[in-house]
């Protein structure tokens, strides 16, 4: 068929035929749903029982009350009839009110003298008679956003991600007198760092995945996620490839693996701040040199595509401070502010973002390889650089 | 961080899931005596947050239930009396087993199984040796009976297996007939299969016979039933009573006055739980077990009953105040199981 044929006005414009055509299926759908809210469409949806779902997305303690934070994720509205801590039946308020609509946040707040240290069973009873419990494994005043507190989370940050990130860029003088095989060969180790990041940073959004309330799909979001920041970096790669010198392509993936390890390190912050805030860890001196070690690594991973260039120190301040950087922002959104949704998304992106560099490396370390045979050394530097994550995580597991 | 959260808890979580989906499931196919009309009805908030933080409910709607715990204190029922030709005294009752929803805490409603409406049902009163008739009719849709402790013949037990009476079919009815003996304080309930729920649904009541010519007189007497309820059906008790509402006497105190001789008819009919009990604050009393003597047994001011287990209590107080009674099983008390004597000059 030739394109001439064809009437010019088809060329830009949808006809009005083809317009009402595209059109019917969706009038058609309407009259569907329309038939189907009206006469149930001979479907006997009724359920014999009330199906109800409440997420207890977090707690919050202080002196002499306990604060619940709920959001209703089943099909219709709930109410909140009574609340049991530690088999004692106890008076409570609802703001904004005891009837929740679906996916609708509501604060229970509780007049009740807990006691620091010590572990709290708590019961909802909906209206229906269904329960749902949440645990405090261990009580304590939930730190608040003041000066004391925001000064921890900001010193949990700087150990686990700002300065393991800076010391291993340190390691930049020493390793450019290496030979052209040792630096693909770090390039190989950066390689298993990222694809040993990329799965724990997959993992950890499971993690999270599993707190979303269902209606999210976390996992779903994952994927949107994860595969939308692929794509979108290795779009922006490609199209910058081609006009630009060897050197600042390296500079460009240093940038990316930089990013890529900071939202990582985003993602690591916010479990620190929420476990902390739980009351699940106490930041011990051994965590945290485990922390320092491990990471140590990735400071490593970022600096390993230019090592044979020049960078400026300007840049190679703020490359540390991207990869580490986050960790801070991290802490202080999980401590004050634990959100599953937003830790499922940021952990999406990282992970996303991390395999892609991951993919971006090996293709210079192809190229490499390509002008050099060294046989072994691309194998033995991803399998060193997985192992060299596997072995420091003893540390902090 | 990556210490707690790891994939196994991951799994763990998901199993978790899984299990409340899996209880949801299970409720679905249990919950089938759910009111439908029961969302419709406006629910009854709860009293608003103590500032002392002390466990406790409001107040239920008791016009909606139908029976006030406060009646049910005083609530004798001597049946309709009349004299047969040999001269014995017939006590005439009539009893209809009904499902009813009640609010037994504010908010929520318990799909029950009730004698007349109420939990516990009817207190039956009568003499030694007087002569018994229940019309038990049954109006529910399950099969019921009613299980007399006491001398009977088996064909009145309300045991499926003993004859008509042994279980009664929905729109059904029977005549349960037999003299009131020994003296002492007993309990019916329902017999059916499965057991413990026909009685935690709340098919219980008081039975009790006095000796001939009476017990000593006192100035006040009064009987309390104690119980739980499994809401959502799980074998296991969420609330506990007495006289069928969760912390009603904890909300309305129980008045007397200073130097009254006070009689409790105490029943234990808690399922799921193996113990109950009763403690009096401030004061001791006389027990006496099952009421079968009146010497007392003990003089204590804690008593422990096993399930059906119960006793009279004697006592008065010498002082005015407010004072507590309580299960001392303590878990039990602040899930409802807690009560207030007000002691008035």
């Amino acid at each position: 068929m030739t394109t001439d044929q064809a009437p010019p006005a088809t060329k830009n414009r949808i006809p009005f035929q083809t317009f009402i055509l595209f059109l019917l299926p969706i009038i058609l759908l309407a009259g569907v749903i329309l038939l189907f809210l009206n006469t149930g469409g001979g479907l006997d949806l009724k359920s014999p029982a009330p199906i109800e779902n409440l997420i207890i997305e977090r707690y919050h303690l202080e002196r002499g009350h306990i604060e619940l934070h709920v959001q209703n994720t089943g099909p219709a509205e709930l109410t909140i009839s009574q609340v049991i801590i530690n088999d004692a039946v106890m008076p409570f308020e609802v703001s904004p009110g005891a009837s929740i609509p679906r996916l609708g946040k509501a604060d229970i707040r509780v007049n009740y003298s807990w006691t620091a240290g010590e572990a709290y069973g708590v019961r909802i009873f909906t209206s229906n008679a269904i329960p749902f419990d949440v645990d405090i494994p261990v009580a304590f005043v939930t730190p608040k956003p003041e000066a004391k507190t925001f000064l921890s989370f900001t010193l949990i940050g700087l150990y686990v991600g700002v300065i393991p990130i800076f010391l291993g860029i340190f390691w930049l003088p020493a390793l450019r007198t290496l030979g052209k095989q040792w630096m693909t060969f770090l390039m190989a180790v950066t390689i298993g760092l990222l694809l040993f990041l990329g799965l724990d940073t997959l993992v950890e959004a499971m993690d999270q995945a599993a707190g979303v309330a269902s209606a999210y799909q976390g996992i779903g979001l994952i994927g949107i996620g994860a595969v939308a920041t692929y794509m979108l970096l290795d779009m922006v790669g490609n199209s910058r490839s081609s006009d630009r010198s060897e050197i600042s392509q390296r500079l460009s993936i240093a940038w990316r693996i930089a990013t890529g390890i900071g939202i990582h390190n985003l993602g690591e912050g916010l479990a620190i701040g929420a476990a902390y805030n739980l009351g699940e860890i106490s930041l011990g001196t051994f965590l945290v040199v485990g922390f320092i070690i491990q990471n140590i690594t990735e400071g490593l991973g970022i600096i390993s595509p230019i090592l044979r260039d020049r960078p400026r120190l300007g840049q190679l301040a703020w490359l540390g401070l991207i990869g580490g950087g986050p960790a801070i922002i991290g802490a202080w959104i999980g401590g004050y502010a634990p959100s599953p949704f937003l830790a499922v998304l940021f952990l999406a992106v990282g992970t996303g973002a991390i395999f892609q560099v991951a993919v971006e490396i090996a293709k210079m370390v192809q190229r490499d390889a390509a002008r050099q045979p060294m046989p072994g050394f691309v194998f033995s530097g991803v399998i060193t650089g997985m192992l060299m994550l596997w072995i420091t995580g003893v540390f902090i597991k | 961080m990556k210490n707690k959260f790891t994939r196994r808890d991951f799994l763990k979580i998901g199993g978790a899931g899984l299990l409340t989906a899996a209880g949801t499931a299970a409720l679905s196919s249990v919950n089938t005596n759910h009111n439908p009309g029961r969302n419709n009805h406006l629910i009854q908030t709860p009293a608003p947050m103590d500032h002392d933080g002390l466990p406790g409910t409001g107040d239920v709607d008791y016009e909606r239930n139908g029976f006030n715990p406060s009646d049910i204190l005083y609530d004798f029922d001597y049946g309709k009396v009349s004299t047969l030709p040999n001269g014995q005294t017939l006590r005439e009752y009539e009893i209809v087993a009904v499902n009813k929803t009640f609010e037994i805490v504010p908010g929520i409603d318990f799909p029950a199984w009730s004698y007349n409406g109420r939990i516990p049902g009817p207190t039956i009163r009568a003499t030694e040796g007087d002569r018994i008739r229940i019309r038990f009719i049954n109006g529910s849709d399950h099969p019921h009976s009613m299980h007399f402790h006491g001398f009977h013949p088996a064909t009145m037990d309300g045991v499926p297996g003993t004859g008509p009476g042994g279980m009664v079919n929905p729109a059904g009815e029977f005549y349960y007939e037999f003299d009131a003996e020994p003296f002492g304080l007993h309990l019916y309930h329902c017999h059916i299969f499965p057991l413990a729920r026909h009685i935690a649904k709340g098919l219980y009541g008081t039975f009790i016979v006095d000796p001939k010519g009476g017990r000593p007189p006192v100035d006040r007497e009064m009987v309390m039933v104690m119980s739980g309820f499994d809401i959502d059906f799980d074998d296991t008790n969420d609330f506990y009573a007495v006289n069928g509402i969760p912390f009603h006497y904890q909300n309305h105190p129980i008045q007397i006055k200073v130097g009254e001789t006070v009689r409790i008819y105490l029943v234990n009919i808690l399922e799921f739980d193996l113990l109950n009990s009763f403690h009096l604050h401030a004061n001791f009393f006389h027990y006496y077990p099952t009421g079968t003597s009146l010497t007392p047994a003990e003089f204590t001011d804690t008593i422990i009953q096993g399930q059906a287990q119960r006793g009279i209590l004697e006592f008065s107080y010498k002082y005015p105040g407010m004072y507590m009674f309580h299960a001392h099983v303590t878990e039990f008390a602040e899930l409802g199981w807690n009560g207030m004597f007000e002691v008035l000059l």
